[in-house]
């Protein structure tokens, strides 16, 4: 109740609560009853008031914690839905109150003030509760405690978010810091400390801070940071590193702030972290990086990923100078790769890309690129498809490098190969290409023409098979030098047996074919067939031969002619000077019957040269042809006395229709000095039977002339036998000449003269037309 | 000078012997004087010294071409003589052989002198004698 001045009327006693209702005018409409006694009642009105509209969750209870006031938001702030609570009892209202909390309540029933700033508190359900308070007691007039003033907040959300913050911090290792700089004073948060590595409550200053940095180049940029800031305001993000109050090198990322008020800088704040770890792997993965990339560079390696998902490909530096191309120069790798791959092998990368996708086969291939300014490269390129556990293909990484150099060769080689091969088999001179065991590997046309065998057939045998046995050792003993590594080559003449027996005469120089590894692999034989030429040095021995002995029996004749005619001559002077001297006439008479002798031997001697002579000049020229049996007949009928004073009898054994080219008067000379000779020399102890026969020997006529009279002794007269003025028996008749002229004559008719003959049984002369 | 006790001439040409051997008389050079037509004669003559127990004669003059056996094959025969004064034998080569060959094969044969080529001169036997001594 109030009356007309506005005061309250003290109508009701014991009204403890009652709404309160202020008019606009600031009186209160309706009527309170208050207590009477009580002095407060104007402090108790306004003190409802003040409740009930508190911005903050207030309650008011007595000594038995009942509610005799609260504000709306305590009833917010707890969840309270029952909006009438006055008079209920706190613990009945808020039942999971805390037996700590409700200790406190006790103990501010006794007078005394609490207040938390904020306090955790376990429910028995599990759930966590962060409260902040303020208790006083309240008191009448007497000074007695009248109950509670609680103003709580539940702070659990905000406490929730800055233990997640703190946690947060602590795992991230980030740590707050604070500079005031009017005062100097630095804050740091615990993690802050933590990674200083200093006690928890420890605080620096400015410079201290700043000491924790290694000195050098890191304390000089952080230095030079926080002026730079505290000048201009500029915030810093920067990594250093700090040495900590245990001596330990860590690396930190120190981020700073500015508040700058009126143009001057108040405070300086930011955070600290701990990125040691962080930054040792970064330095490390830098290292490997650097040296991955050095390696690659050096080796010309291009590294490149391909997501098969995104459809994106990826290329390092070295994929681009690689193919020669600026990564400026292309919107996106796949275009590059596409425009460098060579026309031809395009479809063939794709489709080995799809292979490698599907997983029919792994990306390893070869193909060709062209730069832009037209040259043509060869790349080979790997790649692994990684997949993902579904086994679907998500990544192609691979390298590709340049394997120009490789190709260029690769091709040289197959050139320098085809034109060997060519020269191998189109060459005129015999090639062969021998294994190690000397079996024939490979072998030229030349070469089976020399030795008779086709391909085939002489790449069975090895080439000792087919070498002259005379000839293989020398062969071989070559061979073996280079075996022995003590020459690359040699060069020898040798025989070959060709496929038909004959000796086939080479020149073969041997040279050894090495492997990869410089190790002896194979030989290359050239053989030189020189078969022709040997035939025509035999051919030119031959007719050497001839002229040498020509020249010889010359030499011989011309010995033996001024030896005979000095003979002679000499004879002719000594006698004419005993001659001169001699007085005595039977003594002359006998000198002078030498001296007619002597002349007759020189004259002799002078008839035989002619004879000789003429026989060895221009025979060929009378070549005729002529009867044998006529020839014979008539030679013995010329001998017919001699024969029939000796006794002996001819027998001839000779076709009648024989002819044969000769010079008529030579056959006759010949024919008659033989027979002659075997009636000469017939033996004593028989009668001389002369056989003279005719056969064919090798299309050549050979005549013989066999007689069973005194015979030769051929081993000491057989090399005298032709010569001059030899003679072997005490035959008065001996010239020694007459063999030598037949053999000149039989010579001249290009036939040849043999004899056989046997002491005490006779002599066979034959004759070769 | 003392004549040679006995000499031996071998040689196939009757006019020189008779020649030579007036010469030997000339120069009175020796007392004896052996003649042998060829090399077989005179092996077999001189054998039979030997077989007879004379010596053999101190000077030989040797032709070279003789038929049935000449000088050279002479030659090789003498040496297989048994005689113990063979040694003191000394062989003179003449002949009318120029030819180099059979100067050079002479010396080939220890037991031959010297070499004189026909014809032989008074001078010459002279020249002998006195190396006999």
């Amino acid at each position: 109740m109030v009356d007309n001045n506005g005061y309250f009327l003290n109508q009701f006693e014991d009204c403890k609560r009652l709404p309160t209702i202020f008019t606009t005018n600031g009186r209160c409409k309706n009527n309170r009853i208050l207590n009477p006694k009580s002095t407060t009642n104007l402090e108790t009105l306004s003190t409802d008031f003040l409740i009930n509209y508190s911005p903050t969750a207030v309650a008011i209870l007595d000594t038995d914690m009942c509610f005799t006031g609260h504000s709306q938001i305590w009833l917010k702030e707890f969840g309270i839905t029952n909006e009438s609570i006055i008079g209920k009892s706190y613990y009945e209202v808020i039942p999971d109150t805390p037996d700590a909390l409700k200790k406190i309540h006790t103990d501010c029933l006794k007078g005394t003030f609490n207040e938390s700033a904020g306090k955790k508190f376990m429910h028995a359900n599990g759930t966590v509760q962060w409260l902040k308070w303020k208790i006083n007691a309240w008191k009448d007039d007497e000074g007695t405690v009248g109950g509670l003033i609680i103003d709580m907040e539940d702070i659990t959300k905000t406490k929730r978010r800055e233990e997640l913050l703190l946690m947060a911090e602590s795992v991230a290792r980030i740590g707050g810091w604070e500079v005031d700089m009017a005062t100097s004073k630095v804050l740091w948060t615990k993690v802050t400390s933590e990674i200083h590595e200093v006690a928890e409550g420890y605080v620096p200053n400015l410079e201290e801070g700043i000491n924790f940095y290694k000195a050098g180049e890191h304390r000089d940029r952080i230095t030079n940071l926080v002026s730079e800031a505290i000048q201009s305001g500029a915030t810093w993000d920067t990594e250093l590193i700090i040495v900590t109050a245990k001596d330990n090198e860590v690396w930190v990322r120190s981020k700073g702030e500015v508040e700058i008020i009126d143009g001057k800088c108040v405070r300086i704040f930011g955070t600290f972290q701990d990125i040691n770890e962080k930054k040792k792997y970064e330095l490390a993965l830098n290292k490997v990086t650097e040296r991955l990339s050095v390696a690659t560079k050096k080796a010309g390696v291009g590294i490149w990923d391909f997501d098969i998902l995104k459809n994106e490909l990826v290329w390092d530096a070295n994929m681009y100078s690689l193919y020669g191309v600026k990564k400026s120069d292309f919107i996106g790798e796949y275009e590059a790769w596409q425009a460098g791959l060579h026309e031809e092998d395009k479809l063939r990368g794709d489709k080995e890309i799809q292979m490698a996708i599907s997983g029919e086969k792994e990306f390893d291939t070869e193909f060709r690129i062209v730069w832009p300014n037209g040259e043509i490269r060869h790349i080979r390129a790997i790649a692994v498809t990684q997949r993902n556990a579904d086994g679907k293909a998500t990544k192609i990484t691979g390298t590709n490098w340049d394997i120009t150099e490789l190709k260029t060769t690769q091709l040289k080689l197959l050139r320098s190969r085809e034109s060997f091969k060519e020269t191998f088999t189109n060459s005129v001179i015999g090639l062969a290409m021998v294994a190690l065991d000397g079996t024939f590997k490979e072998v030229n046309a030349s070469l089976c023409k020399s030795l008779g065998y086709s391909e085939s057939e002489l790449c069975q045998f090895t080439f000792a098979e087919i070498t002259h046995p005379d000839d293989l050792e020398m062969d071989l003993a070559q061979l073996q030098k280079i075996i022995d590594r003590k020459q690359d080559s040699y060069q020898t003449e040798k025989r070959y047996i060709h496929k038909n027996g004959k000796v086939v005469h080479a020149i073969l120089t041997v040279t050894a074919g090495k492997d990869i590894h410089g190790e002896l692999s194979y030989y290359i034989g050239q053989i030189i067939d020189i078969s022709d030429r040997i035939a025509s040095e035999k051919e030119l021995n031959q007719y050497v031969d001839i002229t040498r002995e020509q020249n010889e029996s010359l030499l011989n004749f011309a010995h033996i002619v001024s030896h005979n005619l000095r003979s002679h001559s000499t004879n002719l002077t000594m006698l004419s000077g005993f001659l001169n001297k001699e007085e005595d006439e039977k003594e002359r008479k006998n000198l002078l019957g030498m001296l007619g002798n002597a002349s007759e031997s020189l004259i002799e001697t002078v008839l035989h040269l002619n004879e000789v002579v003429q026989v060895k000049v221009g025979a060929t020229d009378m070549m005729k042809s002529v009867n044998l049996y006529k020839t014979i007949k008539n030679v013995e009928k010329n001998l017919s006395l001699l024969l029939q004073e000796k006794k002996a009898v001819c027998q001839i054994d000779v076709a009648k229709d024989i002819s044969l080219m000769a010079v008529p008067a030579y056959l006759d000379s010949i024919l008659l000095n033989l027979v002659t000779n075997s009636i000469k020399y017939s033996s004593p102890d028989r009668s001389p039977i002369i056989k003279i026969s005719a056969t064919m020997v090798k299309k050549k006529l050979v005549l013989a002339v066999s007689d069973n009279g005194l015979g030769i002794n051929l081993e000491r007269h057989g090399k005298k036998l032709f010569g001059m003025y030899k003679t072997f028996h005490r035959n008065k008749d001996a010239k020694g000449i007459g063999l030598f002229i037949t053999k000149n004559q039989i010579e001249a008719m290009n036939g040849k003269i043999e004899v056989e003959s046997e002491v005490g049984v006779g002599t066979t002369f034959k004759l070769y037309f | 000078m003392s004549k040679v006790k006995n000499t031996c001439i071998i040689d196939d040409d009757p006019i020189f012997v008779y020649g030579t051997m007036r010469l030997m008389k000339e120069v009175d050079f020796s007392e004896n004087i052996l003649v042998y037509e060829n090399g077989q004669d005179a092996i077999d003559g001189l054998n039979q010294m030997t077989t007879e127990g004379k010596d053999l004669p101190s000077v030989i003059f040797l032709d070279l071409n003789m038929p049935i056996m000449n000088g050279w094959e002479f030659l090789e025969d003498f040496v297989k003589i048994p005689n113990n004064n063979r040694e003191k034998v000394t062989i003179y080569i003449i002949s009318s052989s120029v030819d180099p060959k059979d100067l050079e094969r002479v010396k080939n044969y220890n037991v031959v002198n010297n070499y004189i080529l026909k014809p032989i001169s008074p001078e010459d036997l002279k020249s002998i004698l006195h190396e006999a001594k």
